[in-house]
């Protein structure tokens, strides 16, 4: 029986004498003697606020504040309303917050954040508010120094908020099926439909393109009304505007209402010479049929009047973006356009806009039954600002600024606005009108390449628009396109390996792997206008509010470099929110002797 | 006329004899590498010497059913086989250890077969803590953690082999051994106080010879009963040492210079998308797992036990106000009660563990209603008011005893549905906080990497499957013993 021991007292003794060589976590963690690294000290308790789709980012967080010391408590919030009503409430230490400049320009990213009345800030600080003035009143050559002192006072100087990344912005498509030429990936204008045509131009008319949104509940198809991504994609479609942006945030007019727009010396003129081959849409039987109705200049009028006047319907979402507009008319003599010069000082701003016409302007006339372009006869738009603001023309390649038709809002919207009552009066664009059922009665008119024949709660469908711009480059290629609402990320991408839906846009990180492993699946992806940052509750009584030496100690103690690890390396650096448009070239390098310096200076002040 | 011990062996054998063989295969199959198609020599081996013990099984099993096989007159070379299947533990193969001791030794009593599974408890969880040797450190506490842990199974496998004596021994001894085996289960190993209480049994005069009735005795012939009962003994000692031997930064500390590792030596699981080790943070989040399961299924045995016995008992108004208040409760469904309750008041163990508490009451009181309602018309109950005892008295002394067997069964099946509800919970972002080592917490991260990583997500589904697998077989163990039919 003895000799059954010895394998166990073997096993023993062989465990034993490994064991007595291994390390063990006191001695791993300790620093030694020589070593230049500062001890990490015992600090307050913080709340970190955030939604369960920030999940990552808020371990991350949690994760680099817990190793320099701090003691953090994750409040986790099932979802993105009742994260909202929290942070709004005041119920955090720091917050993960987000932000998207879908306007492409730097004001954009920083007035409604950071400026004192701002609707989305908590800052309020003069100088801040100062320097966001100052900026948007110069050209893109002076405003990077503005801008650059604006993220220091922003970050390193008051530590206000936390950047924590840029993300990239990817979509998915299949290329069997679709030509790669035609698919365009924008920074920050939503996917545009009308490029888009099958490998095998014939199916253009016969198949349908489906696409995927997640929403499926619209905010309102009226383009004013909402700026989320329920809707932009869709009214980016439906609405023309008068300029557009480039994939890489240039503003042109290629694809918008105008032939060419010039901005006249003092950047508080900007002209706009229109076309007269785009017609509004609209549905008869489910089809898209030519109304006849020019999109024309007093539509403009109308249109951008009704976007920066916060009366001109209930819950208006737009009108802040457009408040640097003063006044938009039709212009009537032409002669204004010959002695006014470019603010660049190259020519006339006639020469400037002539230069992109096929027929040179032999007159400009205000009713739209005069316009015809091929004689020369155009209607100029000339739009006023409020004070030199040239960032006005990315606000107009918004799709808040799509252009509506005047008679046909005017004969829907006959609600009596001071008595509004949603459960009765249905406005236009509201998606009862478009929804399958008994409240179908499709009112919308499009201006744009595409128009919504109706929804469900499984999928939007569309038709081209027959008077697009016909003939041109920019008329719209395939005839019917759906979009399918799959809420759920993963769900989305396994429509797409299916080939039920042709093409998914806004793909996550950690999903590139798969696509690139499928053969048919071309992966698209660039830098975004998103950036994720940590908002610290400076609007409070608590320490972090009162303190912007531990506001820096929390500050320092964020590493990007390993946010971007968990995320496949696939983040970008970010300062502020300005950090995707302007280069200043600030960074943000972790420090943890700049963490202790900091606490210690909190805690001595506090005493 | 087979003896029963012969009997006993040859169903032992028989139970074990597909599961050893599947088991040389797994091996096998697992050392199949894809692209380019190559064999792993070391996992070809392991498979190679198991197929080995494999057949020594079949070759025993193939012997011992022979009419000619007495239990207690082996010949040389049945001995020496069974001999040598015990050496299939070193490669892992606890069906021929368990089947080998049983065939080797000269007489099988029910102390005897829990020794069995206890030494195998104390093996298995070595086995698992050394895994710690290859990490870059280890906790303070882990040599004396490992070094309990061995002297432990050293004591036990001295137990397993002399403790059929221990009525031979003097009554000193007896107590120190006992006492000693007693204090051994600390570690979280339930199966050392079956053992001590069949020795303890054992070793009461008239008890040789006497029929085997208690559950203790009848769970010994359900050899799935016995796997699970070794497999929540092994977790529940894993929850119970991990706490020392296992370094919870590493569950819990983003690492990211080790982001999504495959499976190694070092990260026996792989590594998540934080860097955390997932081997680390399931042994931790057996420590949630088993007590969330264990608490939410006791706090609604008592209060539902408790409900359901008074309205039993008592009947007419006292059972129509308790039964229909409990109805309302009922026609609301379990996990809906769940989520709605976290997400009211926040996700966190306890409010976890209340959620889905409340759910299960209406059931027990149900279950212990019928019981009682049944005992209540015997005549034993009509002898007890006859004497004269009370209601409390007959309620405590007769009611709830003779009602309890049921409940016992339900409760072991119920812990299992609550580690899934705990885990599809936490899976649903409405569990315990992310961050914490949970094994539907764990499930979900590897839900999101199915496909490049699958490791992250098979390793924590195993373990659920395991441990409700197990509750179920012990479930069913227990209903069977329980059983007077089944007798």
């Amino acid at each position: 029986m003895r000799r059954k021991l010895l394998p166990f007292l073997t096993i023993a003794a062989s465990l034993s004498l490994a064991a007595c060589d291994v390390q063990t976590e006191d001695e791993a963690n300790s620093i030694p003697e020589d070593s230049e690294s500062v001890e990490t000290t015992e600090k307050i308790s913080l709340e970190l606020l955030g939604s369960a789709a920030d999940e990552t980012d808020l371990n991350i967080v949690r994760d680099q504040l817990n190793r320099n010391g701090f003691d953090v408590t994750l409040n986790t919030q099932p979802d993105y309303a009742s994260y909202r009503s929290l942070r709004d409430a005041g119920n955090y230490d720091l917050s993960i917050a987000s932000w998207t400049t879908v306007t492409g320009n730097p004001d954009y990213a920083v007035r409604s954040l950071f400026t004192s009345n701002g609707d989305n800030s908590i800052i309020d600080d003069e100088e801040v508010d100062a320097l966001i003035n100052e900026a948007a009143l110069q050209t893109p050559d002076e405003y990077t120094e503005t801008y650059d002192e604006l993220e220091h006072e922003l970050v390193d100087q008051e530590a206000y908020i936390v950047p924590l990344y840029n993300s990239l912005k990817a979509q998915a498509f299949n290329h069997d099926l679709l030509d790669p030429d035609t698919i365009r990936l924008s920074k920050s204008r939503a996917f545009a439909w009308e490029p888009v045509s099958y490998n095998d131009e014939s199916m253009n008319d016969s198949e349908t393109l489906m696409l995927t949104q997640t929403m499926s509940d619209l905010t309102s198809l009226d383009p004013i009304k909402g700026n989320d991504g329920s809707i932009n994609q869709l009214n980016t479609n439906m609405y023309v505007r008068l300029v557009n942006l480039t994939d890489d945030d240039e503003v042109v007019s290629d694809g918008s209402l105008s032939y060419s727009h010039a901005i006249a010396e003092g950047n508080s003129d900007y002209y706009f010479v229109l076309r007269d081959d785009i017609n509004f849409a609209a549905v008869e039987d489910m089809e898209a049929v030519d109304t006849g109705d020019m999109v024309s200049g007093s539509d403009v009028i109308y249109s951008l009047n009704r976007a920066k006047n916060p009366d001109a319907v209930p819950d208006h979402r737009t009108y802040s973006l457009h408040e640097h507009i003063d006044t938009v008319s039709l212009l009537s003599d032409l002669s204004e356009l010959e002695e006014t010069q470019l603010t660049d000082g190259s020519g006339s701003v006639l020469e400037a806009l002539e230069a992109e016409l096929d027929a040179p302007i032999s007159s400009v006339v205000e009713s739209a039954d005069d316009v015809n372009n091929e004689a020369g006869n155009y209607q100029v738009i000339k739009l006023t600002t409020t004070e030199p603001f040239p960032q006005v023309l990315n606000y107009l390649a918004h799709q808040s600024a799509g252009i509506v038709s005047q008679e046909q809002v005017e004969s829907i919207n006959t609600y009596d606005i001071d008595n509004f009552d949603i459960t009765t009066d249905v406005p236009y664009g509201d998606q009862r009108a478009v929804t399958e059922g008994d409240t179908y009665d499709n009112h919308l008119y499009a201006s744009g390449p595409y128009i919504m024949i109706q929804k469900n709660d499984y999928e939007a469908t569309f038709q081209k628009n027959p008077a697009y711009m016909n003939g041109t480059e920019n008329e719209a290629n395939i005839a019917n396109v759906t979009v399918r609402f799959i809420g759920d990320e993963d769900s989305a991408l396994s429509a797409l390996r299916s080939e039920e839906i042709d093409l998914m846009y806004g793909l996550g990180e950690t999903k590139y792997e798969v696509v690139e492993a499928e053969e048919n699946l071309t992966l698209q992806s660039r830098q975004s206008n998103g950036v994720k940052y940590l908002m610290i509750n400076v609007d409070s009584d608590r320490d972090v509010a009162q303190s912007a030496d531990l506001r820096k100690s929390i500050l320092y103690s964020i590493n990007q470099d390993e946010i971007s690890a968990a995320y496949d390396g696939l983040k970008l650096k970010a300062y502020t929110t300005v950090t995707p448009l302007v280069d200043t070239g600030n960074e943000l390098i972790p420090d943890q002797s700049k963490v202790e310096e900091f606490y210690q200076n909190y805690e001595d002040s506090a005493e | 006329m087979r003896s029963y011990q012969t009997n006993q062996i040859i169903e032992q054998l028989k139970f074990n004899n597909g599961l050893t063989w599947a088991y040389s295969i797994l091996w096998l199959i697992l050392s199949i590498e894809l692209q380019p198609f190559s064999f792993s020599l070391p996992l070809l081996l392991i498979g190679a010497v198991n197929l080995g013990f494999s057949f020594i099984h079949q070759l025993l099993l193939y012997r011992v059913r022979q009419s000619a096989f007495r239990a207690d007159r082996k010949t040389a070379v049945e001995r020496s086989l069974a001999a040598l299947m015990i050496f299939g533990i070193v490669t892992g193969n606890l069906f021929t250890f368990i089947s080998g001791i049983m065939a080797f030794k000269k007489s099988l009593s029910t102390g005897l077969i829990y020794s069995i599974y206890m030494v195998l408890v104390d093996m298995m969880i070595i086995a698992v803590t050394s895994l710690n040797l290859f990490k870059p450190f280890v906790t303070n506490y882990y040599l004396v953690g490992l070094s309990v842990l061995i002297i432990t199974l050293v004591y036990h496998s001295l137990i397993l082999a002399f403790g059929q004596k221990i009525y031979s021994w003097n009554p000193g001894v007896q107590r120190i051994a006992l006492g000693l085996l007693l204090l051994s289960g600390l570690t979280g190993n339930l199966l050392v106080f079956l053992v001590a209480a069949s020795f303890y049994a054992d070793n009461q005069p008239y008890s040789k010879g006497k029929r085997q009735t208690s559950i203790r005795e009848k769970l010994t012939r359900n050899h799935a009963a016995l796997l699970g009962l070794l497999f929540i003994s092994f977790l529940l000692t894993l929850a119970l040492t991990s706490t020392f031997t296992f370094s919870y930064s590493f569950a819990v500390q983003n690492d990211y210079a080790n982001i999504l590792q495959n499976p190694s030596i070092q990260y026996p699981f792989g590594t998540d998308n934080f860097g955390r080790d997932v081997f680390t943070r399931i042994v931790y989040g057996s420590q949630i797992s088993l007590s969330v399961g264990v608490l939410a299924t006791a706090i609604p045995l008592l209060i539902g036990g408790a409900l359901g016995a008074i309205s039993g008992f008592y009947g007419r108004q006292t059972d129509n106000i308790i039964m229909r208040l409990l109805d309302i409760l009922y026609a609301i469904p379990g996990l809906l009660l769940a989520i709605t309750i976290v997400a009211a008041f926040g996700a966190s163990t306890t409010n976890l563990i209340i959620a889905l508490s409340l759910g299960y009451i209406p059931s027990y009181a149900r279950t212990m209603r019928a019981n009682v309602l049944q005992v209540t018309n015997l005549e034993y109950i009509d002898a007890a008011r006859a004497l004269g005892q009370n209601n409390k008295q007959i309620i405590l002394k007769h009611v709830i005893p003779n009602a309890m067997a049921p409940m016992i069964v339900r409760s072991t099946l119920t812990i299992g549905t609550a580690v899934i509800a705990t885990s599809s919970l936490s899976y649903l972002g409405l569990g315990v906080e992310a961050h914490v080592p949970e094994w539907g917490n764990i499930l979900r991260i590897g839900s999101q990497y199915l496909e490049t990583y699958p490791y992250l997500a098979i390793y924590p589904g195993l373990a659920i499957i395991l441990l409700v697998l197990s509750f179920n077989f012990l479930g069913d163990g227990i209903r069977d013993a329980t059983d007077p039919r089944l007798n």
